[in-house]
């Protein structure tokens, strides 16, 4: 375990420790649902068996993350004072993870309880080595969620409101969103929209549904539109 | 002799794959669209390649693989122009280009390093596509040779090129390339009928599709990175005069151009190795053959030079491992993969053997392409370094506005949508780490073809040694324990290197802080004498009361 942050000084360290650690956690519960999700069939091939190449995949990345993790550099988490000065704590708690482990060996049986004896063992080195800048970091992983959410209730209007109207509305919406507020960025942000319209679906017809609003059109605008825009 | 007239007779047949208007459109199209993306800080050709991937299914073949070939070459010209005007490169293979070409924009030679860096990459281009050319016969022999278990052990050897070539990140980038193969695995096992980490949810029986990982991880992932930064102010260096100075400059350094050139050839046909490793290896040697390598990072032509034409090489080289034997040596020609099976056009032996015509006709085109391009630069420099400009968060939104054709144009799916932007997330918070995505994407593609393969090539086997018997499995297998040995001698000299640095920095700090802890205690001896004494002056001592 290395505890000197200079060692990799190329990378920024904030969030590393989180993000390890719940990639970890993810494939350990990816390699504890091996036995429930893959299959192994009598009288196939060893290298044929339909389990083969997800137990490489999961495996490989329980084992090079592990590795990872353990190679991070990290600083264990300034704990508050009564804790520190607490053995009665610290006894408690090992007796606590000691008993856990053990009853879920006893429940599962000591190869299937692995997994989760490591996750277990694997969240407690995260809370150990937790620092505030990662949970600083993980605040910046979520603000995206809000730009996905944007491109969510895009992908959910288009086939209702219709490709081009929708298209202008949200570029126009999330350019002002972004901060721009002068006149040349909304009318560019106007005329880019138009374009990517008229490129994919009126010039090179990509798949992209005619939405449902359009079947209120008259005739001949329509299909028109339905095909166009 | 005759190896000269069944090349003519090729390009002739070949021809008629070009000489079609929608593939000039394509060339035109192709060309002129990547050097404006390259150009653009922060689109590059994978975001490019991602979204338009999924329009160039309904094209055929040539055309769809003429627009997405044109971007992958073409992007890398313009990703000169940022990095040699503003010191930002255009596509991340251009940061070497930065190191010599912002010192010469800075002491007012921005056009003499523009000229150079069109004339490199050109004849870099050039030089890759005629060398493939004119091997492309001799590939045609070897590639028959490979059989399952020969394109098993290459695309193994692809995928620890990849993981090794991330040199500080290797561990992570084993990870996700396990996470890649994974990936690939989810949905029916089309051998055995059984299903694998569907967890009983419908929507995953059928897998999860290569272009919704790569749009994520490459376009929403980027536009989430634009939307979440801010905008750079640009100051552009004002260009007069012609750009034609530069080939001239170019013919004086031919061994340097030669060379990288070469290198940018053997290191593009090596799955998993690339633009980096070519242009570090050429870089280090115009730099070690220079007569002035002091120059070399403060302005040197020849460092340029370097980048440029190896960096250039690489595209045309690249195609090699995937037309010859179906597997791809990096992210965007494992995206250009998914359009070969669509058209069901399977890329290996065969390709070669049966359909050399097209295979030379894509040659042509990145011949033709190369050519169209430094027309283009030589002509609208001044009005393409106006891309420039265009602010961060704007770049972002329209990133975002094109990442919707790319993914719901595939099936329609909202599903689908969920899961780019579930991995645009993901992809988000690897580029904020600085953690690599790419072997996420090779694993994908490599974990399934190694998976086909493995399978049919162990129904012959009958000892482990089997497997080797044959001279080109032999030659890979022992490749791929070269490659590991390098890699865990390297691993072994940088974890000396560390420790010694380790063992000399805390001796040097206990010194020094032994020296600061001399002088804090010196300091207040003296002080507290000091302090004793003007007691001793101004008040007597208890003793003396007495």
């Amino acid at each position: 375990m290395s505890d000197d942050i200079s060692e990799h000084p190329d990378r920024p360290q904030r969030g590393q420790v989180l993000f390890a650690a719940l990639f970890l956690i993810c494939a350990t519960l990816l390699i504890a649902a091996l036995g429930s999700q893959t299959k192994w069939l009598d009288g196939k091939d060893f290298f044929a068996q339909p389990r083969f190449w997800p137990a490489i995949g999961v495996g490989g990345m329980v084992l090079f993350t592990a590795l990872h993790f353990w190679h991070l550099p990290r600083k264990p988490r300034r704990l508050p004072r009564w804790m520190r000065e607490a053995d009665w704590l610290q006894w408690a708690e090992s007796l606590f993870w000691g008993v856990l482990a053990l009853a879920l060996s006893l429940w599962l049986g000591p190869i299937k309880a692995a997994p989760y004896v490591f996750l277990v063992a694997t969240i407690r080195v995260t809370w150990l080595y937790q620092h505030w800048t990662d949970r600083r970091e993980a605040k910046v992983w979520a603000s995206v969620v809000e730009w996905a959410g944007w491109f969510l209730a895009y992908v959910l209007l288009v086939p209702i409101i219709g490709y081009l109207p929708v298209t202008v509305a949200f570029t126009l919406l999330l350019t002002w969103r972004v901060g721009y507020r002068d006149r040349i960025m909304m009318i560019s942000a106007v005329l880019f929209a138009i374009a990517v319209v008229l490129v994919f679906k009126s010039f090179l017809q990509v798949k992209i549904p005619g939405s449902a609003l359009y079947e209120y059109l008259p005739g001949a605008l329509r299909s028109f539109f339905i095909l166009n825009f | 002799m005759d190896l000269i007239f069944d090349f003519l007779a090729q390009v002739q047949a070949s021809s008629n794959y070009l000489a079609r208007w929608d593939v000039v459109l394509a060339l035109l199209v192709g060309s002129v669209g990547g050097v404006i993306i390259g150009a653009i800080p922060g689109v590059g050709p994978a975001v490019a390649i991602a979204i338009l991937l999924p329009a160039t299914f309904s094209m055929d073949p040539i055309v769809g693989l003429t627009v997405l070939l044109g971007i992958y070459g073409s992007s890398m010209y313009g990703g000169s122009i940022p990095a040699i005007l503003i010191n930002t490169p255009g596509t991340a293979v251009n940061a070497l280009t930065t190191y010599d070409g912002f010192p010469m924009t800075t002491r007012g030679e921005a056009r003499r390093a523009l000229s150079l860096a069109y004339s490199s990459s050109f004849f870099g281009g050039i030089f890759s596509v005629m060398c493939l050319i004119f091997f492309a016969p001799v590939l045609a022999k070897v590639a028959p040779m490979f059989g399952s278990r020969e394109i098993f052990l290459a695309a193994l050897l692809g995928i620890i090129l990849v993981v090794t070539a991330h040199r500080k990140h290797s561990l992570i980038a084993a990870a996700m390339a396990c996470f890649g193969i994974w990936l690939n695995t989810i949905g029916l096992h089309s051998a055995s009928y059984s299903k694998r980490y569907t967890f009983d949810q419908s929507w995953l029986s059928g897998g999860v599709n290569l272009i919704v990982v790569v749009l994520g991880l490459f376009a929403l992932s980027q536009a989430f990175t634009l939307l979440h930064g801010d905008d750079e102010k640009v100051r552009l260096t004002k260009l007069k005069g012609s750009f034609f100075q530069g080939f001239r400059e170019l013919a004086r350094h031919p061994r340097i151009a030669g060379v990288s050139a070469g290198f940018g050839v053997i290191m593009g046909m090596i799955p998993g190795v690339g633009e980096f490793t070519a242009q570090f290896m050429s870089y280090t040697y115009a730099q070690k053959s220079s007569k002035r390598p002091e120059d070399f990072g403060h302005g040197s032509s020849e460092g340029l030079i370097a980048a440029e034409t190896a960096n250039n090489a690489v595209p045309a080289a690249a195609m090699v491992p995937l037309l010859a034997l179906g597997i791809p040596g990096e992210a965007l020609t494992a995206m250009m993969l998914s359009v070969f099976y669509v058209h069901n056009v399977i890329p290996g032996p065969q390709l070669f053997q049966n359909d050399m015509d097209f295979v030379v006709a894509l040659y042509l085109a990145l011949l033709i392409l190369n050519v169209l391009v430094v027309i283009f630069l030589l002509v609208a420099t001044n009005q393409l370094i106006k891309v420039v400009k265009i602010p961060n968060r704007f770049l972002g939104v329209c990133i975002l506005i094109l990442s919707f054709v790319g993914v719901y144009s595939l099936r329609n799916s909202f599903t689908d949508c969920i899961l780019a932007a579930s991995f645009g997330i993901f992809g988000f918070i690897m580029k904020r780490m600085q953690l690599p995505v790419v072997p996420i994407v090779l694993g994908m593609v490599l974990g399934g073809i190694m998976e086909v393969k493995l399978r049919s090539a162990m129904a012959r086997v009958k000892t482990p040694l089997d497997f080797i018997d044959r001279p080109i499995a032999a030659i890979l297998f022992t490749m791929i324990i070269l490659v590991l040995m390098l890699h865990f001698r390297r691993v072994w000299l940088d974890h000396t290197e560390r420790k010694t640095d380790e063992w000399q920095t805390s001796h040097a700090s206990t010194s020094f802080a032994a020296i600061l802890s001399r002088r804090r205690t010196f300091i207040l001896t003296e002080r507290g004498k000091k302090v004793r004494g003007k007691r001793k002056t101004f008040s007597r001592r208890l003793t003396d009361r007495r």
